[in-house]
């Protein structure tokens, strides 16, 4: 089994940033052991987060900083996502109707959809000094 | 290669190629939704995608198709996906898009599925 991994990433609110954190993601699922093709969807599951961060936890033209914490442990791939923008919870969307929303020609909400397909967990929560926090956790197979 | 590319090319009358390379995600899919836009305001609503090079697609940039594909349909056309590498057919999979999308592994069966779209 692979050893305990941890490691954080900063990055400013600017969507360019985006792949850097996807290729922080990459890099410590690759360490984890985990298979290319589950790592692709954590990636995604995790570009969704930190998007929605972007878009309505700081907006696009505000200044922040979104902070991503990884914990590779037993057995488990916990990503933690903090930021100081505007309240926002992804968790209290309620699920979507993907097929009916395709249809209408909707694509919001596509990304919180994903997150929940692709996690085991997806746990949100309020912090004081830090506002949100969202909990991505995968479990190996 | 490059974050993001786009090329585009007319492959006959009222049917354009779009050719997306690299990745398609938050910071890059206002580039594509703009170059569609263009295109559909030519009066073009008959669309073959070559994703072949895309690395990398979010929901951000697989917006840009749902959006679009409702008004090429609105206006008797349709988009055509060519070749999208395993990663990116997975998340077409997983959005429920590949029941919505036409998908072709070459540019001649791309081109007959839209002529016949009246």
């Amino acid at each position: 089994m692979p050893k305990p991994l941890r490691d954080k990433l900063l990055v400013s609110n600017d969507t360019r940033y985006l792949v850097v954190v996807r290729e922080f993601i990459a890099r410590m699922l690759r360490l984890s052991g985990f298979t290319r093709e589950d790592g692709n969807k954590i990636v995604l599951a995790v570009d969704e987060a930190v998007t929605n961060v972007m878009e309505h936890g700081y907006g696009r033209v505000d200044a922040g900083v979104i902070e991503i914490e990884v914990r590779s442990e037993d057995g488990q791939f916990l990503v933690v996502i903090r930021d100081s923008g505007r309240v926002f919870n992804p968790v209290s969307t309620p699920p979507v109707d993907v097929r009916a929303h395709l249809r209408a020609g909707r694509k919001k909400g596509l990304g919180v959809f994903l997150m929940r397909k692709i996690m085991d967990r997806v746990d949100y929560q309020l912090k004081d000094g830090v506002k949100n926090e969202l909990t991505l956790v995968k479990y190996a197979r | 290669m490059p974050a993001f590319r786009i090329a585009k090319e007319n492959l006959e009358e009222g049917i354009t190629l779009f050719t997306v390379q690299g990745f398609l995600d938050a910071h890059t899919f206002e580039e594509l939704a703009k170059e569609m836009s263009d295109v559909f305001a030519s009066g073009v609503f008959k669309l073959a995608v070559d994703l072949s090079g895309l690395e990398y697609i979010s929901s951000a940039g697989a917006g840009v198709f749902i959006e679009a594909i409702g008004t090429a349909q609105q206006n008797d056309g349709d988009i055509v996906l060519l070749r999208p590498s395993p990663s990116v057919k997975e998340v077409f999979d997983l959005l429920g898009l590949s029941q919505i999308f036409t998908i072709k592994e070459s540019r001649e069966d791309a081109v007959k599925s839209l002529r016949v779209r009246v």
